[in-house]
């Protein structure tokens, strides 16, 4: 017997097959991982730095996709669990103030596209509108804004580096 | 052993358009995978692969030069995108091609406004009079409204999210 697909999973494995998240993956920007749903882990590239990696993990939690934002998590690739505080991804001032391992316990990066972050910062979708999750786009926005982080901000490499 | 995929961005259509093509296509070539793909191609549009400055033309024999796997390939009603950038009490100009990205703008920007790493990495292009702030990958051409060939930016100061 079949089981349907729900639509939430059917909608992000779409995206994912989406000729707007294979150009990033051609392009070396992003790279899908694994689905393990309601899990979708995806490794962004990251420039070089010294002692630091090429790329970050995470793992995004996709239930209820497009309509509700994802949430994502640093994740380790090799041993496929939360990224320790000390490799998350730093910087001088930018960089630093989305990736706050303190932050809910490391579960979340602080940033308003972020379903978890997002809850009881109401004051961000006027603060930070083009930061917030768009339906239309899903996971792509998302990713733009981390790539953009490590690409075009102050990201100098990880903690421990 | 399959072809190399392209991507087709139209201007004026959101979104990207997947195909299939030859490294070593031609420009009639070319030309028919558009149509295929459902791309129109007439006297007022113009071709360009990835950023070059120069459309291809000429006859359908001639090879196009750039075509490798993840090539964007843009169809764009502009030969260039005169592009204005303001920064504090500046004002500077330049004209882009069609295909050239954000972050190549704002490289000129950065070096034009004589701009710091520091500074840089601090500030962020967002379209006039809007709230939009296109990701560095996005081709200009995606982002023109109607038939005018020009785009306006702010180099404005990247807020931290707080609170």
């Amino acid at each position: 017997m079949n089981i349907p697909v729900p639509p939430d999973r059917a909608m992000l494995v779409q995206d994912l097959a989406a000729p707007e998240f294979r150009c990033g993956e051609i392009e070396g920007r992003w790279r899908r991982v694994a689905i393990c749903w309601p899990h979708v882990i995806i490794a962004v590239s990251a420039p070089a730095r010294p002692q630091s990696p090429a790329e970050y993990g995470f793992r995004f939690e996709c239930s209820g996709y497009r309509q509700n934002p994802a949430t994502g998590q640093p994740w380790d690739l090799a041993s496929n669990g939360p990224l320790p505080g000390t490799r998350w991804p730093t910087g001088p001032a930018m960089v630093p103030s989305v990736f706050r391992p303190e932050w809910k316990q490391g579960l979340c990066l602080y940033l308003p596209c972020d379903r978890m972050s997002i809850e009881g910062h109401e004051a961000w979708r006027n603060d930070h509108p083009s930061r917030l999750w768009q339906p239309v786009r899903g996971i792509i926005c998302y990713l733009e804004q981390v790539y953009e982080l490590f690409h075009q901000s102050d990201y100098s490499g990880a903690r421990s580096a | 052993m399959s072809k190399p995929i392209i991507f087709i961005q139209v201007h004026g259509r959101p979104g990207i358009v997947e195909a299939e093509l030859s490294e070593a296509a031609t420009l009639g070539e070319l030309q028919d995978a558009l149509k295929t793909a459902g791309v129109p191609i007439d006297a007022e549009t113009f071709i360009f692969v990835d950023e070059s400055e120069r459309h291809e033309e000429g006859d359908r024999g001639r090879p196009v030069e750039g075509i490798k796997h993840g090539a964007r390939v843009h169809v764009s009603r502009c030969k260039r995108i005169k592009t204005t950038v303001h920064f504090l009490s500046e004002t500077a100009e330049h004209e882009f091609a069609p295909g050239a990205r954000v972050r190549r703008v704002k490289e000129w920007a950065v070096h034009t406004f004589h701009m710091s790493p520091k500074d840089a990495a601090e500030h962020v292009l967002q379209i006039c009079n809007s709230t939009k702030r296109p990701p560095s990958d996005t081709p200009l051409h995606e982002l023109v409204e109607g038939h005018k060939c020009a785009l306006c930016f702010d180099l404005v100061p990247e807020k931290r999210v707080e609170g």
